[in-house]
């Protein structure tokens, strides 16, 4: 089921990795699996770092908006990234399709999280942890 | 070194090699067997972090050659969590 973010039709709405009308944004969607929210993504040339291959900060960004975005559909509040680390593990081409899946585990204060990105096989090529601080108040 | 820990990782390493975990020994030359590969060995790193919540250093991860070595860093790096959860 793909899910509606809290700012969804917002007109302020441009975040680069979700907004549908940023034109330099990824415009990802996602998919919620119950213990999992996931976004396929297909990139191009535009997000290129050597000729062929998806640049490795542009899986950073997806990682993070995956795993962010899960908490805000867990929780319904917003969360700032706190600190993120990624492991890349085979190359990432451009014009072809991939999936990002992210979990999470919310603890007291942080929630800890994880992503994955897999490609058509299902073969892992990049993974990340993260720690969000959710903003409690509406301010 | 846990039993545990050299079953999993055993079983990890196996399974991104394509083999069974019998027939990995503790101390084969990972370089050595057939299909083996430097992504594949990410796989395996990636897989290994995943399932203790742990982060490898690539210092400790690069020049890894055996099951042995790669169960000592885990091991090192689990004491490393709990250290850090313990304050």
């Amino acid at each position: 089921m793909t899910v509606t973010l809290p700012w969804s039709g917002r007109a302020d709405h441009h975040c680069f990795g979700c907004s549908p009308v940023n034109p330099a944004g990824l415009g990802l969607e996602f998919h919620d699996g119950g213990d999992h929210l996931s976004a396929e993504f297909e990139l191009d040339k535009r997000y290129e770092s050597y000729p062929g291959v998806v640049h490795g900060g542009i899986l950073a960004v997806i990682c993070d908006e995956t795993m962010g975005n899960l908490i805000v559909m867990r929780i319904g509040v917003p969360a700032l990234t706190t600190s993120m680390r990624t492991r890349y593990v085979g190359v990432v081409r451009v014009d072809r399709p991939y999936r990002c899946v992210a979990r999470a585990d919310f603890g007291k204060a942080l929630v800890h999280t994880t992503a994955e990105i897999l490609d058509s096989r299902d073969n892992v090529v990049a993974t990340a942890t993260a720690a969000y601080q959710p903003r409690r108040s509406a301010s | 070194m846990t039993l545990t820990v050299s079953t999993t990782v055993t079983e990890i390493v196996a399974a991104e090699l394509g083999r069974a975990p019998g027939d990995l020994r503790s101390d084969t030359d990972l370089r050595a067997v057939e299909g083996a590969d430097s992504i594949k060995v990410l796989r395996m790193v990636a897989k290994i972090e995943q399932v203790y919540g742990i982060e490898l250093e690539d210092d400790e991860i690069f020049g890894l050659t055996t099951i042995d070595e790669v169960v000592a860093v885990v091991d090192k790096a689990i004491a490393r969590e709990t250290a850090g959860e313990q304050g």
